[in-house]
């Protein structure tokens, strides 16, 4: 058995304005991983070509040890899928749908379906054209969360939720971690949900993987230091920075790799270090996305 | 012993469509019902009677596998343990048992009405089984447009194409086969090779149809 529950390695995809180019990833079992992107990153392309429904050209996809898309039969059982985008049976109740569920698997847990009825305000008699979005949201993730899947792959699961429903979402998405050996892959644009949950997180943009690292190991690395420059002098980046904006007197530089005698190094070179700040996950987002895009572009 | 999914999903289509079938057949049987009131009705009925088959083979390919693409719960249906060849067998099974059980019901009630109730003339009989394959073929062509074409514009264009050709085809065959029109009117019902040759070739085509769909299906790179 292998001990990632997830592992894409040179998977390509090609469309007409779109490339996913070379995607890398690994996701350790019993960890929770974020996918970060903006809109057209690729992150429902990457999560569809995991779960079977969009074949990669080139490249190989393992789940939960099942090579993908040819072994997405047995893959699929024991993962839980829930995008944005999916929708339940309008005109079918919650209990319809519950009762199709359970007829398919037998791992669904008819007690646990019960407690988060109650903790999601949901009704199992309500149709769902009756529901409001976030409550379809809930209802949808009720579905896959009660078939203790060993994978749970979650495509912006939070979209358009308000800040407690969003909230609430987040808490049972942890609490199902308690389980040994559950995995999450959360794709999102909003990095405030996914700094919440994640262990540990992906950068996407245009096609590519631009970093995967460990939450922590993030915030540590990520920091923004505040300089003032001696008059007439142009600060340079050093080692482990990778931009510096400078007005005036005045520059931030923004370092990827900071090491605890940075700011010694920017104070021999006469600057006055004023600030060194940490870095919130958006911050660190649109630095990596705006570094990438440079170097496209150069 | 895991459950066998594909079943699954055909009885959860039946679930959900069997009152438009109940509907449909019913208005198909109320239509057939006229015969008996003789006349003009003759007339009305049998042209009802065409209609509701016809209603029904474009209605239950586009509510069962249009809608499911266009209501956005194809994504939650391939998120359980289905590939895409599995999902459009399934939807092939459900969607033709769907249109046969009104078809069948209202083929028996046909012949009940000609044979048991004498409504129309035995000779009637071949003409009507070769009818009665029309919206068999145009319910194929619409089904494997919609499973394979993934989108309503490819659905509509089907649906356009074969509700336009009936009248055609119609035309051709009782132009070119005269044989038919002169005993469908009869008191016995007459099985010339003519009518078997038809009846094959319809039989062919909605073989091709059905054969071809599950070819394309599962060469399917990209399912959503």
């Amino acid at each position: 058995m292998t001990d990632y529950a997830v592992e894409l390695e040179g998977v390509c995809k090609s469309y007409r304005f779109f490339e996913l180019q070379n995607i890398a990833l690994r996701l350790e079992r019993g960890t929770i991983m974020g996918l970060i992107g903006p809109n057209g990153a690729g992150k429902s392309t990457t999560i569809r070509i995991l779960m079977g429904l969009v074949h990669q050209d080139r490249g190989e996809v393992n789940v939960l040890g099942h090579r993908m898309p040819e072994e997405q039969i047995q893959a699929k059982w024991d993962v839980g899928f829930a995008s944005d985008d999916m929708r339940l049976y309008d005109s079918m109740t919650l209990g319809w749908h519950i009762q199709f569920m359970k007829s398919i698997y037998e791992s669904w847990d008819d007690r646990y379906a019960q407690v988060l009825l109650k903790r999601f305000g949901l009704r199992a008699e309500q149709t769902i054209k009756g529901l409001s979005h976030g409550q379809r949201v809930k209802a949808t993730l009720l579905l896959v969360l009660a078939r203790r899947p060993k994978l749970l792959v979650l495509d912006e699961p939070t979209t358009g939720l308000d800040p407690v429903a969003r909230h609430e979402i987040l808490r049972e998405l942890t609490a199902v971690m308690v389980e040994d050996g559950r995995s999450i892959l959360f794709s999102s644009h909003n990095t405030q949900d996914v700094e919440q949950i994640s262990d540990k997180i992906t950068f996407i943009d245009r096609g590519r993987i631009l970093d995967s690292m460990d939450k922590e190991a993030y915030l540590d690395r990520w920091r923004r230091l505040r300089l003032e420059a001696p008059d007439g002098v142009a600060l340079r980046a050093l080692p482990g920075v990778i931009g510096i904006q400078q007005t005036g007197r005045l520059a931030v530089a923004i370092a990827n790799a900071f090491e605890p005698h940075l700011p010694n190094a920017y104070e021999s070179t006469g600057a006055r270090v004023r600030a060194v700040e940490n870095m919130t996950l958006e911050e660190i987002f649109i630095a990596n996305v705006e570094r990438s895009r440079e170097e496209v572009n150069a | 012993m895991k459950t066998n999914v594909m079943l699954e999903l055909v009885w959860k289509d039946w679930r959900l469509q069997r009152r438009m079938i109940t509907l449909l057949t019913l208005a198909g049987a109320a239509a057939l019902a006229m015969l008996l009131i003789g006349g003009q009705a003759i007339i009305i009925g049998t042209v009802f009677f065409f209609v509701a088959m016809i209603f029904c083979a474009c209605l239950v390919p586009m509510q069962n596998i249009v809608n499911e693409r266009k209501k956005q719960t194809l994504a939650f249906m391939m998120s359980l343990p289905v590939s895409a060849a599995q999902y459009g067998a399934a939807k092939l099974v459900s969607t033709a048992g769907m249109f046969l059980f009104s078809w069948v019901a209202l083929l028996g009630a046909a012949l009940y009405m000609i044979l048991a109730r004498h409504a129309l003339p035995h000779g009637a009989i071949p003409m009507g089984m070769i009818l009665m394959g029309f919206p068999l073929i145009g319910f194929c062509l619409v089904t494997g447009t919609a499973l394979v074409g993934d989108s309503e514009g490819w659905a509509t264009a089907a649906l356009a194409i074969t509700n336009s050709s009936y009248w055609l085809v119609w035309y051709l065959i009782v132009r070119h086969v005269p044989s038919l029109t002169k005993t469908w009117g009869g008191p016995v019902a007459v099985w010339t090779p003519a009518v078997f040759k038809i009846l094959s070739v319809e039989f062919a085509i909605i073989l091709f149809i059905l054969g071809l769909t599950m070819f394309l299906q599962s060469r399917k790179k990209n399912f959503l």
